[in-house]
């Protein structure tokens, strides 16, 4: 099956801290636009990043992606994990781009020991405003504990990121392959993390 | 990761997402690949990792993780020669390891096919260095091929297993980052079968290269490379894209490839594109003539110049007056890695064309931005290493010098820690500490991971105390091989082929070398005793001017935390009093769990439940019993 779609290429980047699922997150998304008959790439960094480090996952779904890298301005959509990493991807956004922030703030040792300032709330959100306007938040570790287990964070995110109807791929299909990409036990939280992210979104972007 | 029905499945023309080492994996069933044996090295990782899970339902197929790479290479080199269809898998670093047999192994050449794939690492993402092993090939005398995506990563290993059996040569299969941890669609192929067992045919006058043999080989394997050459001219691995009649001709491979396509696209250029699958030999006839139909080749990899370099080698040895274009003239970087960006800007300079996109705006905003607190990688929450780093610290204050090696334990170099002074190569932890023990006069604490130890710990360790050096080594044994994703190794108790076999004690070995001052610690049953180890040990280095080690014990928080999830028990959090906490900062400032972090109000500290590990370190860590446990 070849992607015959002559759509863009949509870029995604996926910005977050090593341990919150990023990998998880984009390789669902990635077998669910697969599931669609598009052509996919993703470009996940393993090894030394993955321990408790900043991790930047992309994923690229149309006929012409090739490479796994997704460039300066040219992302239609970030899904931030964390703010300060959100701000750190923050040169790939295209002008145009969306920013989903889940606003839960996982603190640097670096900032515990004194030897750096997290930025105020305030100056994270004019920053990202500097970029676009095209921007939403909520407590996505909170909607993942309501949904029973904070570990489900990842599946709030990509059912927000569906719900901006700027992943190329329907709601339905992407929930199914969630629920099949996890073990029974953890299934029906995870399908519930997602339904929330995606109802979430919905109400914000309205 | 990718499931192993997957990964298993006989469903020919299945389309299944994967990451480009689990389609090396998959590549191996499908190219009826006998033995493979490796040692885990990121980017390289998860082809050992899948073919662990896939090894016991393959039939006839061996797999392990081996000792090192040079150990790794020996055994699948021998089980070519044997006559069946063999691998090895190292990242670039490790390919040097192995570097010794694999000389050797083109000289006296195989029977069966045997595929070296090796990973580098442009960006250095997990590497000591960025070196490029396409040298390899070209000093070796090998044939190398190089896949540019998820699903060459497998179309070019069944060719390259069939290149090899043609010309009865070892072939290096050279992949990138990039390529090896990249996702896409991979098209599913026929499983071969592969056999039971195979005679050993003895030839000796060609498989033991003394110098009478070694004379004979070595224009043989010319000879062969000329063959080889000739394959690589009509190779489809080599092949051309777009017009022939335009002016811009680009030479390209790997991962590089894709770049230039999406460049292309971008620019809307008219260009010639030569891909090149197999990048030893070249095809050097159809370079050429590929060189005769353009005005301007652009030649655009990676690292080093080594298409380039040969290209021109091409241009000048069959007088083709055309302009060459690549890092030479500076017109491309010769570190890190690409993206299409790099690309496109080169490609704007070379031909004096406008940048598509805007970036200064972008810039522009970026300078604006306010400074980020950096967050590198860290030991983890609940890593036994921060405990034993710990204690080490407070021994020695910070005045000792510590060697340290190749694992998650060099994260140990971050502050507040900072208890890694000088690294090399896996296993330079205990013999750099040889070195600086001979010729300062200072305390020399070095650390080295369980699996390092085995890899290529022990001979430093022989040398240690055959010639008395008086160093303190840390074996931090967290049960696994942890930086690369938790293989088991020669102390853990289990194969590759998930055989449960006895474990080798690292105590026991250590006194089997002749070493007098041994002992095992458990770092969470008592900090005090930890520390009092390390202090006891240092004091009997100084004394006896002879190597000691204790094996600091502890399993991997990340298979603790495992475990747990498996188990769904959930042990009563750990929390700070703040009645108690005197915000003296010690838990935070030394100690630096990514569990702990600063209440800014109150300047007391705080511990995310969602990350803590339940190690429980820090309870002993605080001065003032403010670290408790809920009920």
């Amino acid at each position: 099956m070849t992607d015959t779609s002559n759509t863009r290429t949509e870029n995604i980047v996926i910005s977050g801290v090593g341990g919150q699922g990023v990998l998880t997150l984009a390789e669902i998304m990635a077998r669910t636009a697969l599931q669609e008959g598009r052509n996919v790439r993703v470009g996940e960094i393993h090894g030394m990043a993955q321990r408790g480090g900043h991790v930047v996952c992309t994923v690229r779904i149309g006929a012409e992606a090739y490479g796994p890298i997704v460039d300066h301005g040219t992302a239609q959509l970030i899904i931030g994990f964390e703010p300060i990493e959100t701000l750190r991807e923050i040169h790939l956004l295209h002008p145009d781009g969306f920013v989903i922030l889940n606003s839960h703030v996982q603190h640097p040792v670096a900032v515990s020991m004194g030897k750096a300032e997290y930025p105020p709330d305030d100056v994270i959100r004019e920053s990202i405003r500097m970029f676009t306007t095209r921007f939403v938040e909520f407590d996505a570790l909170e909607l993942a504990r309501q949904a029973g287990s904070s570990r489900s964070m990842n599946m709030v995110m990509f059912g927000a990121s569906v719900g901006t109807g700027l992943v190329p791929v329907s709601a339905s299909i992407a929930e199914n392959v969630v629920a099949e990409s996890f073990p029974e036990r953890f299934r029906e939280v995870n399908v519930r993390a997602f339904r929330t992210g995606l109802k979430t979104i919905r109400s914000l972007m309205r | 990761m990718a499931k192993l029905e997957d990964l298993l499945d006989t469903t020919i023309g299945r389309r299944v997402l994967l990451l480009a080492n689990e389609a090396i994996a998959r590549g191996v069933l499908e190219a009826g690949v006998r033995l493979v044996a490796l040692y885990p090295g990121t980017p390289s990782s998860e082809i050992g990792n899948s073919l662990f899970k896939m090894a016991p339902h393959i039939p006839n197929f061996y797999f392990e993780f081996s000792t090192n790479e040079k150990v790794a290479l020996e055994v699948a080199g021998a089980a070519a020669i044997a006559g069946v269809r063999a691998m090895m898998v190292c990242k670039g670093p490790g390919l040097n390891v192995a570097a010794d047999p694999f000389f050797s192994l083109a000289y006296v050449g195989v029977r069966a096919g045997l595929v070296i794939v090796v990973a580098d690492d442009p960006g250095m993402w997990s590497s000591q260095n960025e070196n490029d092993s396409r040298y390899y090939a070209l000093m070796g005398n090998m044939p190398m091929v190089e896949p540019a995506d998820p699903a060459e990563a497998k179309s070019l290993l069944l060719a390259a297993y069939d290149l090899s059996e043609e010309l009865e040569l070892p072939v290096l299969f050279r992949t990138t980052t990039r390529v090896n941890h990249s996702r896409a669609g991979v098209e599913l192929g026929p499983i071969r079968d592969r056999p039971d067992k195979v005679e050993f045919v003895k030839e000796p006058f060609r498989f033991v290269p003394v110098p009478a043999v070694a004379r004979t080989r070595h224009p043989w394997l010319l000879k062969q490379m000329e063959q080889a050459r000739e394959i690589s001219e009509s190779s489809s691995l080599n092949f051309c894209i777009g017009r022939e009649e335009c002016e811009v001709g680009i030479i390209t491979s790997g991962v590089s490839y894709n770049y230039v396509l999406e460049a292309i696209q971008e620019l809307d250029l008219e260009a010639e594109v030569f891909k090149i699958g197999i990048t030893n030999p070249l095809p050097r006839d159809s370079i050429v003539d590929f060189l005769r139909r353009h005005k301007r080749i652009i030649v655009v990899e990676e690292l080093e110049p080594y298409l380039e370099r040969q290209v021109r080698a091409f241009a000048q040895h069959q007088d083709v007056a055309v302009n060459i274009y690549g890092k030479e003239d500076g017109l491309f970087p010769r570190v890190y890695e690409y993206s299409t960006q790099t690309v496109v800007d080169a490609l704007t300079k070379i031909l004096g064309r406008p940048a598509p996109i805007d970036l200064t705006s972008i810039q522009e905003k970026e300078k604006r931005l306010p400074d980020l607190p950096p967050r590198p990688p860290l030991l983890c929450p609940g890593c036994p290493h921060r405990a034993t780093y710990y204690a080490i610290r407070v021994v020695t204050r910070g005045k000792a010098v510590y060697p340290s090696d190749i694992g998650c334990y060099t994260l140990s170099i971050a502050p507040p820690l900072e208890t890694a002074d000088i690294l090399f190569d896996m296993g330079s932890s205990v013999t750099t500490a040889c070195g600086i023990a001979q010729v300062t006069g200072q305390d020399v604490v070095a650390t080295i991971g369980d699996s390092t130890f085995f890899a290529s710990g022990l001979p430093g360790l022989v040398n240690a105390v055959y010639n008395q050096h008086p160093i303190a080594l840390v074996v931090l044994d967290n049960r696994t091989t942890a930086m690369t994703g938790h293989q088991p190794h020669p102390g853990t108790g289990v194969t590759g082929m998930h055989q449960k076999v006895n474990p080798i004690d690292i105590e026991k070995v250590c006194r089997g070398l002749g070493v007098e001052w041994v002992r095992t610690v458990r770092p969470f049953e008592s900090l005090a005793k930890l520390v009092a180890d390390v202090r006891e040990m240092l004091e009997w280095v100084r004394e006896n001017k002879a190597p000691a080690v204790l094996v600091s014990r502890e399993p991997c928080a990340l298979l603790t935390a495992a475990e747990r999830r498996r188990s769904g028990e959930s042990p009563p959090p750990y929390y700070v009093d703040p009645e108690v906490c005197t915000a003296c900062g010690r838990c935070l400032n030394r100690f630096a769990c990514p569990a702990m972090y600063l209440d800014t109000e109150t300047g007391k500290a705080v511990i995310d439940e969602t990350l803590c590990n339940f190690c429980g370190v820090c309870v002993s860590v605080c001065p003032h019993g403010a670290i408790k446990r809920r009920e």
